[in-house]
C-alpha cells in the first residue's frame, strides 16, 4: 500500500476533465452545458415520474426492467463511446507506478464523479421509491441503491479493460459508426414497447420482470421490493448476487488492468497481426453471373457487410422496414398496404450508389467507356439489391398480411411492393448519375458539408417521383377495390405491379447509363468530398 | 519506336478563381521512363488527372497512344494503368479481392485474373497480406497494391502519381525493380514526384512543371544540361536561385501571377 492514497488524485483529475469540459469555444460549450441541463432535467422528470407511480400495481414490473436496461447502458456504452470518458481509458496510465488494487479503488471512486452516474443515481433513488413499502424496505433501499450503482461503474470498467485493444483498431472505430445505429433501432422497439405498454397495461411485464429480478444490477431494487412485501429471504439472496456481481466484476477488471499495464501496447508491435480472412461471401463468387455483372455484385454485396456506412444503412433499412409494418399490424392498427414501406426503405439504398463508392469511384470510372458499360454495372448493382430486397419485402409482406390475417389481400400487397421497389431502382439510378453526393467515412454524417441541398433533391424527390410513378397500379388498386365485382379481380395486381416494376427497372437503368457514361469526371468529383 | 505516347495540346484548368493547369503543350515519347517533375501543387495531379480522363479539362485536347481521351476512351481506357494520388481504393476488400474485381472489370477471363494476380502479389511482396482488408494496409502497402491493379491488364501506358510518396525505401526499391522490368519491354512510364533524385536515377525523359506550366521538356541529359544536377537545373528552371533551397514556396515568385 502507498503511503500517499491516491485515490483524492483520480477524483481531482476526474473534476478538472469535467470543469475542462465548459472551458471549449462557444458552440461547444453551449452544447456541453444544454446536454447535461438536458440529462439532469430528464433524470429530474423521471424521478418524479417514478415517485408518482408508488403504489401502483405490477410497478415492479416496470423498475426492474428498467433498472436493468439501465446496466445493459452501462455495459455497452464504452463500447460505442470509447472516447466518452478520458479516465476509463487504462492504456493512458501505463507508465504510472502504480498497483492494482489501489487503483481499482481509485478509478471507480472518480467514476463515481460525472453526469452519467448521477443519472443514473437519481434514477435509481426514483426506483427505490418507487417500489419500497414501510421502514426495513427505504433501508434496504440504500444499500440496494449503492450496490446497483456500484454494479453499473464497474461493469463499464470492466467492459472498457477488456475491450482496449478493440477499442483501440480499426474494428473499433466501424463499431463506433454502428452506434447510431442501434440506437436509432433501440428507440424503435423501445417507442412500440411503450405504446403496447399503453395498450396493455404494466401487467404485460410481469413475465419479463420475473425473469430480471434475478439479475444484477435490477436484483438489487427487486431486493427493496421483497422486503416491502415481507420476502426477507429472497431479499437476501437477491442482495447477496448484486454483491457477488460487484466483487466479480471487480476481479475481472483488476485482473484486465494489470494485464494492460504489465503487457506491452499491441498496436505498436507491427507484423504481428495476423492476416484477417473476411470471407462472408467466398462461396457466393461462383454462383453469380460470369463477368462485369457478378464482379459487380460480389464487390457491393461484400460492402453490405464490411463497410461499416454501407451496413449501417442497410440494417437501419432492413429494421425499419420490417418493425414498421408488421408492428403496427400486431397492435392492430396497420394495414396490408403498410408492408410497401420495406419495399421503400430497401428500395433507398439505390440513391446514391457512386457516393457509396467514395473516391474509389475513379477504379469504377477508368473502365467505363460506354453507355453500355455503365448500363451493366448500374444492372449489376440493381441486381445485387434485388438479391436481398426482393426475398425480404416478399417475407415482410406476408408477415404483415398473416399477423392481419388478412390473406385475401396479399397478391396486391406484393404487387403493390413489387412496383415500387421497381420505381425506386429506377429513380434511385437516375439519381446516382445526375444527383451524386459524397458520404464521409468518418462520424455519423451522411452527407458532406455543402451538399446537403444535393442529396435532398437526390433521395426526397426520387422518393416521390417513384410514388408518382406507381400511380397506375395504385389507381388500379383502389379501382378494383371500390368497383362491384373488383374484388374477384383484386389477385389480378400481383402480375401486373411486378410486371410494371420489372419495366420501370429496366427503362430507369437505360435512362440512367448515357448520363453515368458522360458524366464520370463530375461523379467523380462530387463524391470525393468525403 | 518514334511516335509519342501522349500528345497535350493547349490544356486548361482553373479551379474558380486559381488556375491550376495554364495552357501546356506536351508530348511523351513511348517506351520510355518519364519524370513528371515539380514543386508541390504545380499542377501534376490536375495534368495527370486531365491526361487519364478522370478530370475534365476546360480546354484542350489529350490523345494517348493516338486516341483522344475524351471521343475514344474505349481504345484509351484499355489501354492505360492508373495510380492516381489522394483517392481511395475498395478498401474493404482484400489485397487478393482487390485485384480480381479491378481486373474483371477490365474485362479480363477470371482465371487470367487470378494467375496475374498471384505473381503480382508474389513480386510486389504482397503474398503475405493478401487476405487482408487494404483498409489495414500501410501506406507502401497499398501504393504497391495499387500499382499491381493498374499493371493487371498490361497497359501500353502507366500514369503514376507520387508512386514512391511515403513509401519505405525496401517498397520503394521492389516499386522501382518492376518499373524498370515493364519499361524494358517497350511500354511506357509516366509518373510524377516532386523529388529530383529520384527522378534523376529513374527516368531519361523528363518534363519539368511549376505554376500550372511546363518549364522544360525533354531528355534528361537536355533538360539537366551544364547544371551539376536536375535539382539544381530545376531550380534554375523556376527561378527559385539564391532563396532558401529547401522551401517549396512555387507561388513566390517565378510565374507572373
Amino acid at each position: 500500500m502507498s503511503a500517499s492514497p491516491i485515490t483524492p488524485v483520480f477524483v481531482r483529475l476526474k473534476l478538472s476533465l469535467l470543469r475542462n469540459g465548459l472551458r471549449r469555444s462557444g458552440g461547444r460549450k453551449a452544447a456541453y452545458i444544454a446536454s447535461a441541463v438536458f440529462a439532469l432535467l430528464f433524470a429530474a422528470l423521471q424521478l418524479i415520474g417514478l415517485i408518482a407511480l408508488r403504489g401502483h400495481a405490477h410497478v415492479e414490473s416496470l423498475v426492474v426492467p428498467a433498472v436493468a436496461v439501465l446496466g445493459l447502458g452501462w455495459a455497452v456504452m464504452p463500447l460505442f463511446f470509447p472516447s466518452g470518458d478520458e479516465t476509463l481509458d487504462p492504456t493512458r496510465l501505463v507508465m504510472l507506478p502504480l498497483r492494482p488494487r489501489p487503483l481499482v479503488r481509485a478509478l471507480l471512486t472518480a467514476s463515481l464523479v460525472g453526469i452519467g452516474p448521477l443519472f443514473t443515481l437519481l434514477l435509481l433513488i426514483g426506483s427505490v421509491a418507487a417500489v419500497a413499502r414501510g421502514g426495513a424496505a427505504f433501508v434496504t433501499g440504500v444499500l440496494a441503491v449503492v450496490l446497483a450503482l456500484l454494479v453499473c461503474l464497474a461493469l463499464a470498467r470492466a467492459v472498457a479493460a477488456a475491450n482496449v485493444r478493440l477499442l483501440a483498431s480499426r474494428k473499433g472505430r466501424d463499431l463506433a459508426v454502428l452506434s447510431g445505429l442501434v440506437i436509432a433501432v433501440g428507440a424503435q422497439i423501445v417507442n412500440f414497447g411503450a405504446q403496447r405498454l399503453g395498450a396493455a397495461g404494466l401487467g404485460e411485464l410481469d413475465p419479463v420482470g420475473n425473469v430480471l429480478q434475478w439479475v444484477p444490477p435490477a436484483s438489487a431494487i427487486a431486493a427493496v421490493h421483497a422486503v416491502g412485501e415481507g420476502s426477507y429471504g429472497r431479499a437476501v439472496v437477491q442482495l447477496t448476487l448484486t454483491a457477488g456481481a460487484l466483487v466479480a466484476l471487480l476481479a475481472v477488471w483488476s485482473r484486465h488492468l494489470t494485464k494492460l499495464m504489465t503487457s506491452p501496447d499491441e498496436s505498436t508491435l507491427a507484423g504481428t497481426e495476423t492476416a484477417v480472412r473476411e470471407r462472408s461471401s467466398a462461396g457466393l463468387g461462383r454462383l453469380l453471373p460470369p463477368g462485369r455483372t457478378g464482379t459487380v455484385m460480389e464487390r457491393g454485396l461484400r460492402y453490405v457487410w464490411r463497410d461499416p456506412k454501407t451496413k449501417a444503412a442497410w440494417v437501419t433499412s432492413l429494421a425499419i422496414g420490417l418493425l414498421v409494418p408488421v408492428f403496427n399490424a400486431w397492435q392492430g392498427t396497420g394495414s396490408v398496404y403498410f408492408a410497401c414501406f420495406a419495399a421503400g426503405m430497401l428500395g433507398v439504398q439505390m440513391y446514391n450508389q457512386f457516393g457509396q463508392d467514395t473516391s474509389a469511384f475513379w477504379i469504377v470510372a477508368l473502365t467505363i467507356s460506354s453507355p453500355r458499360d455503365a448500363y451493366v454495372e448500374l444492372r449489376a448493382r440493381a441486381l445485387a439489391l434485388l438479391l436481398i430486397t426482393l426475398p425480404y419485402a416478399t417475407l415482410v409482406t406476408v408477415l404483415t398480411t398473416a399477423v392481419l390475417g388478412d390473406w385475401r389481400r396479399l397478391p396486391e400487397a406484393l404487387g403493390l411492393s413489387f412496383a415500387l421497389l421497381g420505381a425506386m431502382l429506377a429513380t434511385g439510378a437516375w439519381t446516382s448519375a445526375r444527383f451524386p453526393y459524397s458520404i464521409p467515412q468518418e462520424g455519423y454524417k451522411n452527407v458532406a458539408p455543402g451538399q446537403a441541398g444535393l442529396a435532398w433533391i437526390s433521395v426526397f424527390g426520387g422518393t416521390i417521383a417513384a410514388a408518382v410513378l406507381c400511380a397506375p397500379v395504385i389507381a388500379l388498386t383502389i379501382w378494383l377495390n371500390v368497383s362491384a365485382r373488383g374484388d374477384d379481380w383484386t389477385w389480378l395486381v400481383f402480375p401486373v405491379g411486378t410486371a410494371y416494376g420489372a419495366v420501370l427497372t429496366a427503362v430507369g437503368l437505360r435512362l440512367a447509363a448515357p448520363p453515368t457514361a458522360r458524366r464520370l469526371p463530375e461523379i467523380l468529383a462530387a463524391v470525393s468530398k468525403g | 519506336m518514334g511516335s509519342s505516347a501522349v500528345r497535350v495540346r493547349g490544356l486548361w484548368k482553373r479551379f474558380g478563381q486559381q488556375v491550376a493547369v495554364a495552357g501546356i503543350d506536351l508530348e511523351l515519347p513511348a517506351g520510355r521512363f518519364i519524370g513528371l517533375v515539380g514543386p508541390n501543387g504545380a499542377g501534376k495531379t490536375t495534368t495527370l488527372s486531365m491526361v487519364t480522363g478522370l478530370l475534365r479539362p476546360d480546354q484542350g485536347s489529350v490523345e494517348v497512344v493516338g486516341h483522344d481521351v475524351w471521343r475514344d476512351p474505349v481504345e484509351v481506357k484499355a489501354r492505360i494503368g492508373v495510380l492516381p494520388e489522394g483517392l481511395r481504393l475498395f478498401e474493404r476488400l482484400s489485397g487478393r479481392e482487390l485485384l480480381a474485381y479491378t481486373g474483371r472489370l477490365r474485362g479480363l477471363p477470371g482465371a487470367e485474373v487470378d494467375k496475374r494476380a498471384t505473381q503480382l502479389l508474389d513480386v510486389l511482396d504482397l503474398a503475405g497480406a493478401q487476405h487482408k482488408l487494404v483498409v489495414d494496409y500501410s501506406t507502401g502497402m497499398r501504393k504497391k497494391i495499387g500499382l499491381a491493379a493498374a499493371l493487371l491488364h498490361n497497359p501500353e501506358v502507366l500514369f503514376l502519381d507520387e508512386p514512391f510518396e511515403g513509401v519505405d525505401p525496401v517498397s520503394a526499391q521492389t516499386i522501382r525493380g518492376v518499373l524498370e522490368r515493364y519499361t524494358a519491354s517497350g511500354a511506357t512510364v509516366v509518373f510524377s514526384s516532386h523529388v529530383m533524385e529520384l527522378v534523376e536515377s529513374l527516368c531519361d525523359w523528363v518534363a519539368v512543371m511549376a505554376a500550372g506550366r511546363i518549364r522544360a521538356a525533354g531528355p534528361l541529359t537536355e533538360v539537366r544540361g551544364d547544371a551539376p544536377s536536375l535539382q539544381r537545373a530545376f531550380l534554375e528552371l523556376v527561378g527559385a536561385q539564391g532563396r532558401d533551397a529547401g522551401s517549396d514556396l512555387d507561388w513566390l515568385g517565378g510565374g507572373s501571377r
